[in-house]
């Protein structure tokens, strides 16, 4: 009875909906649009969206205001656009991790795939674990050995995440792993090539110093493109690889029509020539997944990386 | 040097010169306006650059983050806002300046202390880029954490009348800093369940709130004999104030070298910045005064030495970059991006394969220098003006750039409370005498302390012992102790009541 009545009501909103809202996305977007980024401005991600505001605002005929909205890798940014109207003029540009890692390791944060609408993922980050070129091993297998023969090691951390690595690889392998606190991806580079730390989990950046720093195995399940021989970490008998992307996420019950429209201008970021200049810049690769592909992507990656974290016993703070 | 001579050729066309005058005039304008940074403004400069050759690219980016860091001396001095964070100290000497009908001369000492700093860092980066950088790689985190502790015995030299105080103001200050997550499992620490304190006290809300509103609170309370001042002021326009005399050289000429080798230092190593440079430069140059208890009370060489070890980061801290690679700043970070989209790819092999670009990037630097002076002078007549309003007509007006500053780091309303907040801690603290520069010394150097010390346990496994394969940080720790017997033997030796009361006299004879 319930059931049918819930369908029913679903149904009646349903049908108010397609009758009101094709007016609505017909002329959509007539006002400007602002796109909420939850980084400081002048990171890569900032330097991505800003690249991706330009194409899109071409695309859609309306300028796109870039509003940074830093904190907690940001959660704040993603509590701000569940806050605002779902009537497509204000989007977040942002990685999904905010969605997909976040809240298994924060406490207050609780957020699912489906408390936002996707609207399409353009940029993927190349994450991986990466030692001084000069280092006396070359892939994950011979670090662990290289390792066991070289106890309290120490290793680079941006992250809990990157701790959970460290603390799994070590598990398993029976390592002593001294782990070193790094607050950013420029004393990451620094630590390595200081040759302060032996090993340390890199966001991307590393692929600015390719004779420099040598990557052991990559965190994602795809290879890189620049450098298509290093196999992931899933490769070397471990299930750990969480793929990170960015990408347009919009407030619930933003209109589908809305976020095709998005997701299809975004879609023209793949060909814009001055935006592939900047993520070339920043050596991170374009992988274009539209809104349905996002959506499908987030559930996969959301049930995955929860079942990484849980059992690697990564407690939620 | 021919390399150079070939660059200067290249920077010396129209359109290179038109987008550095450019480049410095609108970092000047936001240096002014607090809480729109230098680092906002290369950033949302970048795209704009994507059309312009690369040299003149490079320069103007360069120009702005050099102009920004010239202008926040401005309203640091006129409105005791500080434009960027690391102008905050200049705000303590400059500002009681300005309320002495001094402002054109604060200003200009400001300035030409901006500008030395940066000339002479851009010149040893020009001429030590290669060799410096590699000592910068042997500075890890054990070098670093025993040179920050040693910084913090500054506190000791920096309470002024009070020993006590002071330190209470500085472990107030650390306190503070410890907002946010935590570093290593990222557990939120005194943030109340907050997400917007996850990453901390944000220092440009922190000092807005400190210094302009709690001062602009101070004054609304005194606004009559004010009003009469500023009165005094605007009749009085004696030369000697708006000019720096011989003598304001003389005073000011070894605190500006000890400021710009500070900033230069600061720079070249990673991760400190420019306000972890403008306070200890403005520390040491307390310290080293004959009468420290003057300062901040208007004394011309805590704006000089704040000011050139401010300016002297931002050439310095692309050694690291251009020699290794590594960008040693934000600034450094967000020009890389700029660099690559224009062809350049910072390190090493950037001198082999570019020497001519790089030696235009070199001869755009000095020019950015000269033009920051250029600019600099003509602006500071308009910006002067301000000291002359009726101080009532100003408050509004500053309250207003307050929390539009606060406001526009994170977009949210949440960063005008913590202005407000501390606007209150700032006026108690005014009123009980507690130092603002130990409070931000504190704040400033507290999480570098804490990041170097447990990286440092990790580095060292847990042994003290191996701390002798640190022989610089070794050093150091022994400095520090040094230090710390000497501060407190020459406290005890101190017949106090005398120095006090003549501090009193003088400072009242100051005002008056």
């Amino acid at each position: 009875m319930t059931l049918k009545r819930r369908a029913l009501l679903a149904l009646a909103v349903a049908a108010t909906g397609l009758a009101a809202l094709p007016a609505l996305a017909q002329d959509y977007p007539n006002k400007p649009i602002t796109m909420l980024v939850g980084y400081n401005a002048g990171g890569q991600t900032d330097l991505v969206a800003r690249g991706a505001a330009q194409v899109l605002s071409q695309e859609l005929g309306q300028p796109i205001n870039v509003v940074n909205v830093p904190g907690a890798g940001g959660v704040v940014s993603a509590k701000k656009l569940q806050e605002s109207p779902n009537d497509g003029y204000t989007i977040m540009f942002h990685a999904n991790s905010v969605v997909n890692s976040a809240p298994f390791l924060m406490k207050r944060v609780d957020f699912k795939p489906d408390d936002f609408e996707w609207g399409g993922f353009i940029t993927a980050y190349q994450g991986g674990l990466v030692a001084p070129a000069d280092a006396p091993y070359n892939d994950l297998a011979e670090f662990v050995a290289w390792a066991k023969e070289n106890p309290n090691f120490a290793y680079g951390a941006l992250s809990p995440e990157a701790r959970m690595y460290m603390n799994e690889i070590a598990k398993k392998n029976d390592l002593k792993a001294n782990i070193v606190p790094l607050n950013s991806g420029g004393e990451m580079i620094n630590a390595i090539l200081g040759h302060q730390v032996v090993m340390a989990l890199s966001g991307g950046i590393h692929a600015k110093y390719p004779d420099q720093i040598k990557m052991l195995a990559t965190l994602t399940t795809f290879r890189h493109s620049n450098a298509p021989e290093v196999k992931s970490i899933d490769d070397f008998g471990y299930s750990l690889a969480m793929d990170t992307r960015a990408g347009i996420m919009a407030p619930k019950g933003t209109d589908p029509a809305i976020m095709a429209k998005l997701s299809a201008a975004l879609a023209k970021c793949e060909t814009d020539e001055s935006f592939q200049k900047i993520v070339a810049a920043a050596n991170i690769p374009i992988i274009y997944m539209d809104a349905a592909a996002a959506k499908a992507e987030m559930e996969a990656t959301f049930a995955k990386n929860g079942e990484i974290y849980k059992s690697a016993g990564v407690e939620p703070q | 040097m021919q390399a150079l001579i070939g660059g200067f050729a290249e920077v010396f066309t129209f359109s290179t010169m038109f987008w550095i005058v450019t480049g410095v005039t609108v970092g000047y304008i936001l240096g002014v306006l607090p809480g729109l940074g230098k680092a906002t403004g290369v950033a949302v400069s970048i795209p704009l650059t994507f059309y312009l050759h690369p040299v003149a690219a490079i320069a103007m980016l360069i120009g702005i983050a050099k102009g920004s860091t010239a202008g926040g001396a401005v309203s640091a001095i006129l409105l005791n806002t500080p434009g960027e964070p690391s102008s905050a100290p200049t705000a303590l000497d400059g500002y009681p300046l300005a309320r002495q009908g001094k402002a054109g001369k604060a200003l200009k000492m400001g300035l030409y202390a901006s500008v030395i700093g940066d000339l002479l860092s851009t010149i040893v980066l020009i001429g030590l880029a290669a060799p410096l950088a590699s000592y910068a790689l042997l500075i890890g985190p054990v070098e670093l954490c025993a040179i920050l502790v040693f910084s913090l015995t500054f506190i000791g030299g920096l309470s002024g009348k009070s020993l006590i105080k002071g330190l209470i103001a500085g472990c107030l200050g650390i306190a503070f800093s410890t907002v946010g997550l935590e570093i290593e499992t990222f557990i939120p620490r005194l943030t109340f369940g907050m997400l917007e304190l996850d990453d901390g006290v944000k220092l440009v809300p922190m000092a807005i709130g400190m210094l302009a509103v709690a001062e602009m609170i101070v004054q609304a309370g005194n606004i009559r004999k004010l009003d009469a001042e500023t009165a005094e002021i605007g009749k009085s326009n004696r030369r000697e104030d708006r000019n720096l005399s011989l003598e304001d050289w003389k005073v000011c000429a070894m605190p500006i070298i000890r400021g710009t080798f500070i900033g230069t230092v600061i720079g070249i190593l990673p991760g400190l910045g420019a306000s972890v440079a403008s306070f200890l430069s403005y520390g040491a140059a307390r310290r080293a005064a004959d009468r420290p208890e003057e300062f901040g009370t208007g004394r011309i060489e805590g704006v000089a030495a704040a000011e050139s070890a401010d300016n002297a980061v931002i050439p310095s801290s692309l050694v690291p970059l251009f020699a290794l690679g590594i960008p040693g700043s934000v600034i450094a970070a967000i020009l890389i991006a700029a660099f690559v989209l224009h062809g350049l790819t910072p390190g090493p092999l950037m001198f082999k394969e570019n020497p001519t670009m790089v030696a235009a990037v070199y001869a755009s630097m000095l020019c950015a220098s000269l033009a920051m002076l250029v600019v600099g002078s003509l602006g500071q007549p308009i910006f002067a003006r301000i000291a002359r309003f009726p101080i009532r007509l100003i408050i509004p007006g500053v309250l207003l750039l307050c929390c539009v500053g606060a406001y526009m780091e994170t977009s949210s309303l949440f960063s005008i409370y913590i202005m407000l907040i501390f606007a209150l801690i700032g006026f108690f603290a005014k009123k009980f005498d507690y130092s603002f520069v130990t409070f931000l010394i504190g704040f400033v150097i507290g999480p570098q302390v804490e990041l170097t010390f447990r990286q440092s346990l990790q580095l060292l496994n847990h042994d003290p012992t191996r701390l002798l394969q640190h022989p610089i940080a070794a050093v150091f720790i022994v400095i520090t102790l040094v230090t710390l017997v000497l501060m407190a033997r020459s406290r005890r030796n101190q017949p106090e009541a005398p120095g006090v009361a003549t501090t009193k006299s003088l400072n009242q004879g100051g005002e008056i």
